[in-house]
């Protein structure tokens, strides 16, 4: 390959998660600050609350599309009848993103198209449930032994979007997300496509998972009786820990040519995935400063042309404490003026689809002009960080970035640069 | 159930020289931390669950967050064992 290597660009995005079931409501959703959390009802878990996706029901969802995207709406309806929820979330989401980008045909100009599922151990619950079947009166689920794969949703997704380019599932944790977007950035750089689609693939955690997380003290586990929205508090001095949530979103990369006329809706400056040689759950700074820092220099930029940061932000007192020292170290005294927020404390941690959900919610507050409440945030454990606060901002700002760091010391930071739109798709 | 302070320590402490290998038995005391003995968070995690399992304890969760001494990990076990 000659020449510089191509910019990438964003140019679809869908989204599903508890507070919004497309992009629009997103966008309205982020504005004013929306939270998905509410009170669970579980018997045989500490935890207590939860984003869930509990009103959402995907045949409803998919219905819409009977009549605008037939073809689409046969082959999922056929493929989906019987799947895991977690397909069902990539599904809506990679659909939506699809027919955002105004292609109906990833793969209508007879270029290969890359799909990439950002996630692994995404079907717990299904396998749960259907050991209890199982071990109870041997019944299971007959399509158990294809659905239990992680990457059945590449099978899936290729199946009804007809992709035929390279694919594979990207596990690395909470990261996975910026890992999928790591490796999209790459392919669509080194010309190996011309086109990806990148899923963010939510989790379907059983009691077992969420009990793990809580025995480790890094999920929210106090009894919530009433205000179940105030139990994630990003970067608060009574954080307290994550609340896991439920959700996909995906975006449709394209490798954006010098002259491209096409409007669209951002682009991939830049990416890092790092590991801090460990196995252990606590994060590093040093492991976070480089994850930034590896970001910052793949998209050629200095930490002042950053206005804006999506921070990882869970809400465990670790993980909050580790970012605001890494964010700190790596700008320096441009900390004073970049608006820091956690979309974490709206729709909950969705782990693997959590940076890709992140990602959708960067590019709509660069190119919408606002960055979107830190909810719950009011003694802030560091107040000389510019975070938001309970209302929204103006924001003016070229470039962003989003960190995602995973158990096990895997990290991983984006640069977004905001899109040239026009109003249709924006 | 009959379970006294030293038979809790001495679960413990057996838990504790299985999981952390390069410990000795005269340095696990009651007053001492599994943090201090080198372990981390999940060898701690590991070390109390293991105990409460071998002693057929129940204890919610959030009560085995921030014990700072094997002496708090024993006062709570004990608490426990003394109620079922």
């Amino acid at each position: 390959m000659t020449g510089p290597a191509p910019r990438v660009a964003i140019t679809g995005m869908g989204v599903i998660c508890s507070i919004a079931s497309d992009i629009d409501e997103f966008r309205a959703a982020l504005r004013h600050g929306r939270c998905g959390v509410r009170q669970l009802h579980s018997q045989n878990t500490t935890i207590q609350v939860g984003a869930t996706l509990r009103h959402f029901d995907f045949d409803t969802w998919l219905d819409q599309l009977s009549s605008t995207a037939a073809p689409l709406f046969k082959r999922a309806r056929k493929i989906l009848a019987n799947t895991t929820d977690s397909t069902k979330w990539s599904v809506c989401s990679a659909l939506q993103a699809v027919l955002n980008s105004g292609l109906n045909q990833l793969e209508a100009d007879g270029l290969p198209c890359g799909l990439i599922v950002a996630g692994s151990n995404l079907a717990l619950n299904y396998t749960a449930k259907n050991w209890r079947s199982f071990s109870t009166s041997s019944q299971f689920n007959p399509r158990y032994a294809m659905s239990f794969w992680d990457t059945n949703q590449l099978g899936c997704l290729s199946d009804i979007l007809s992709l035929h380019g390279p694919g594979m599932t990207v596990g690395a944790a909470a990261a996975s997300g910026n890992a999928a977007i790591f490796q999209a950035f790459h392919w669509l750089r080194a010309g190996i496509v011309k086109r990806c689609l990148v899923v963010g693939a939510g989790v379907e955690f059983s009691e077992l998972e969420l009990e793990g997380f809580a025995l480790l003290g890094a999920a929210f586990c106090d009894p919530v009786d009433s205000e179940p929205d105030k139990a994630c508090r990003p970067f608060d001095r009574t954080h307290a820990g994550f609340v896991f949530g439920e959700g996909s979103a995906s975006v449709v990369l394209e490798s954006l040519e010098t002259d491209y006329p096409k409007p669209f809706l951002g682009e991939i400056s830049g990416a890092s995935l790092t590991l801090d040689g460990t196995h252990l759950p606590e994060p590093t700074v040093d492991g976070e400063v480089r994850s930034m820092q590896a970001a910052l220099s793949a998209a050629e930029l200095s930490p002042n042309q950053i206005g804006y940061l999506n921070a990882h932000g869970t809400g465990t007192p670790a993980g909050d404490r580790t970012e605001c020292h890494a964010i700190k170290s790596v700008f320096q005294e441009h900390v004073y003026q970049l608006p820091v927020n956690s979309t974490k404390a709206l729709t909950g941690h969705c782990f693997s689809a959590s940076a890709v959900i992140e990602l959708v919610a960067c590019i709509l507050q660069l190119n919408g002009g606002f960055a979107h409440p830190n909810r719950n945030l009011e003694n802030p454990i560091d107040p000389e960080m510019h975070f938001l606060r309970s209302e929204a901002e103006t924001l003016a700002a070229e470039y962003g970035l989003s960190n995602s760091f995973g158990f096990g010391g895997i990290n991983s930071s984006v640069v977004i640069r905001k899109g040239i739109v026009d109003g249709g798709r924006n | 159930m009959h379970i006294d302070k030293d038979q809790i320590f001495a679960v413990l402490k057996a838990n504790t020289l299985l999981i952390l290998s390069d410990v000795g038995a005269n340095d696990v005391t009651i007053d001492g931390s599994l943090t201090d003995l080198g372990a981390n968070s999940i060898d701690r995690v590991e070390i109390v669950m293991n105990s409460l399992q071998e002693l057929h304890l129940k204890i919610p969760v959030p009560e085995l967050h921030g014990l700072k001494s094997l002496r708090a990990v024993v006062d709570l076990f004990y608490r426990y064992a003394a109620a079922q």
